[in-house]
């Protein structure tokens, strides 16, 4: 799962790292001028990474001139990103290391399907940034991810299905309105997407079941991991902690396979019901949305909903 | 319109009438002896602006932080209404395994219009009892106080299999050690008690709302949230009676003269041309029974403070009621050490005795001769 990175083609690398150079920049005198000091740090943290970065590019290029050998060897990916997903505006480099400096290169949205893809359900920013820190070794401030849906419909609407996957919303299955500081991934089928008034229980069961059994099939454990599945298990009738809480002396000894256990057999109470609903929902936004309302929710509702995500991020 | 609304409108001037609360609501139950409150809460006058213009502005207003505390606790059992919030009430309620829908209702489809969302909650809430979900967050309830509505908003409402309906309120004081201030539970449970009056009121014979509500605050010291059940029999009890006296407020209008009124008399601008004094004036001449415990609700509280100093009700119920019907501090000193140059008056000559009796015992407890 932690596989060491392969070397990447370093002109490419120089050039992407100089352009999130400059994308950092900017983003840290916006940062500045909404006296965001915490996002600031963050973002300045990041900007001399990426600088140190550059220059380690830089003189792996001079010393790949200087011994003429091919660098052209790609990484396969991390975990989940590795499927063939990476738009081609999106230079591949830095994957799935359990280096935090090198992770934080790859773009955010790239960041964000890594742990959604693990998911395997619309998650909410914070538990988005939860999964990645505990498998990707990376973790990244929720308050970016707040513009993140805006900048992805953007892109989707100035040129359609451009890039093999986008970071778009969670339709409620009422008014297939987006919902509320969800966020899922566009090649998912759109009954994943649609949210009754059952799915957030389903979704966080299925979300244990996910985590769980990626735990169990990391080579050594991994403490943010264990930690983020005893908080899951705490939520869950059965799962051999229960429900005394997940900060007793036994976190270490949880059993992935008795969460599976007991995530299962309560999913099986709620999974029919929720099921109909979602199809329902789901035939009704093919005949009645277009292609970027399927993705980013009924157009009559997404502009106060944008509001709201706006105010939220504040 | 009628008599009751004129003289109402009359007393309230030309402004408009304030919309009530779950908090202004709850506030009725805490003094229901007050005329002056009753009547100022009837004619929907705004208290606030009235005491200021009077000379005594109003102490209330949160502390941002306190504010931010509670908004944050909120947030962090909603954003996740499947995890700790659903486990706590499963324990609370003895929920069923499959009882899991969470609604919310603070939009519809984006919109945060309070007659849409009155609408759909009444809609989701009345459904048929396998059509509805459970769980209800931030739905819309409306309550007629004094012949106008109110709308009203729930932290949570919680459906059970055998069709009762809980309340459930989120508040962000500490439940420590197993115990929680005394007032703020009490502030709490009168306020969950409007609630199930307005549920109650929505449902009808639908479903059956519960006395016993959920309260969910913070454990000890920490943001962990715990769930308890208070039982608000008695605060219903006491929210019926305080608002039939606001329905039957034509009694009470009858021992205001005439010429009251708490108009400000606004200029173009806003801005009060009522002469303070003239007001003060209109104000004292409505009885109020000021307590210690108004100073947590109601915006008239240091007006009547002021007005109360040197009576025995400034010094709280208890204390009113042990002197017996003497009235002013002073007096009762005065029969207690018997300093008194003028006979004592026939009906109080009982609580006198027991006034002297009291100090005789303070003098001799204290070793003091005299």
């Amino acid at each position: 799962m932690t596989e060491p990175s392969a070397p990447d083609d370093p002109g490419a690398a120089v050039e992407a790292l100089e352009e999130r150079i400059g994308g950092l920049r900017a983003a840290v005198r916006r940062a500045v001028l909404d006296r965001d000091p915490h996002l600031e740090g963050t973002l300045r943290r990041e900007l001399s990474q990426a600088q140190q970065a550059w220059d380690q590019a830089l003189d792996a290029t001079r010393e790949d001139q200087r011994s003429a050998l091919d660098p052209a060897a790609t990484s396969p990916g991390g975990l989940a990103a590795g499927d063939g997903t990476r738009g081609p505006d999106q230079p591949d480099h830095a994957t799935g290391g359990t280096s935090g400096r090198r992770g934080a290169l790859l773009p955010l949205r790239e960041q964000v399907h890594e742990a959604l893809s693990l998911l395997q359900v619309p998650a909410a920013p914070r538990i988005i940034a939860a999964v990645h820190e505990a498998f990707f070794a990376t973790t990244f401030p929720t308050a970016r991810l707040t513009s993140l849906r805006r900048d992805e419909e953007r892109s989707f609407t100035s040129t359609k299905y451009a890039r093999p996957y986008y970071i778009c919303a969670a339709l409620s299955a009422d008014y297939l309105s987006p919902s509320r500081g969800l966020l899922a991934v566009s090649t998912w089928p759109l009954e994943r997407r649609i949210i009754s008034s059952l799915s957030p229980r389903v979704d966080f069961l299925v979300s244990a079941i996910n985590i769980a059994q990626a735990t169990e099939q990391l080579p050594d454990p991994v403490p943010a991991a264990r930690a983020l599945l005893a908080r899951l298990a705490a939520n869950i009738w059965g799962s051999s902690s229960g429900a005394s809480g997940a900060a007793g002396p036994h976190r270490g000894r949880l059993d992935p396979q008795a969460v599976i256990r007991a995530a299962r057999a309560e999913l099986d109470v709620h999974a029919g019901e929720d099921q109909r609903i979602r199809s329902e929902a789901a035939s009704r936004a093919r005949k009645q949305l277009s292609d970027v309302e399927q993705l980013f929710g009924a157009a009559s509702f997404r502009e106060p909903a944008r509001r709201g995500q706006a105010a939220e991020g504040r | 319109m009628t008599g009751t609304e004129e003289q109402l409108a009359r007393l309230r001037g030309g402004q408009l009438p304030k919309t009530h609360n779950a908090r202004t609501i709850a506030a009725l139950a805490t003094n229901p002896g007050c005329t002056r409150r009753a009547v100022l809460d009837a004619a929907a006058v705004d208290k606030a602006e009235v005491a200021s213009r009077a000379g005594y502005p109003a102490p209330f207003g949160m502390s941002p932080f306190a504010l931010g505390r509670g908004v944050a606790f909120e947030r962090r059992l909603k954003d996740e209404p499947e995890k700790d919030l659903l486990m706590l009430l499963r324990e609370a309620l003895d929920l069923d395994i499959a009882e899991v829908g969470f609604t919310d209702l603070n939009e519809v489809g984006g919109s945060t219009d309070l007659a849409v969302r009155h609408e759909r909650t009444r809609r989701l809430l009345t459904a048929a009892p396998d059509q509805r979900g459970t769980l209800f967050d931030h739905p819309l309830l409306r309550f007629a106080v004094g012949g106008r509505h109110a709308y009203l908003e729930p932290d949570l409402i919680a459906f059970r299999h055998d069709d009762t309906v809980h309340v459930v309120e989120i508040k962000s004081f500490a439940i420590i050690d197993d115990q929680a201030d005394g007032a703020k539970v009490a502030a709490a449970a009168i306020q969950s008690a409007v609630y199930v009056l307005a549920l109650r009121d929505l449902l009808g014979d639908r479903a059956a709302v519960h006395d016993q509500t959920v309260l969910i605050a913070p454990k000890d010291f920490s943001l962990t949230p715990v769930a308890a059940t208070l039982d608000v029999r008695k605060q219903i009890s006491v929210l019926r009676r305080q608002l039939s006296r606001i329905a039957a407020i034509d009694d009470l209008l009858e021992l205001i003269p005439a010429d009251v009124t708490f108009s400000l008399e606004p200029d173009r601008g806003g801005q009060s041309r009522r002469d303070p004094a003239e007001l003060l004036r209109d104000i004292r001449r409505v009885q109020a029974s000021y307590a210690p415990q108004c100073l947590a609700s109601c915006e008239m509280c240091y007006l009547c403070r002021d007005e109360a100093s040197g009576t025995t009700g400034a010094l709280g119920k208890s204390v009113r009621e042990e002197a017996g019907g003497i009235e002013s501090i002073q007096k009762v000193l005065a029969y207690a050490y018997e300093k008194d140059p003028y006979p004592v008056p026939e009906d109080v000559t009982e609580a006198a005795a027991i006034l002297r009796r009291a100090a005789t015992l303070r003098r001799r407890s204290l070793g003091d001769p005299t």
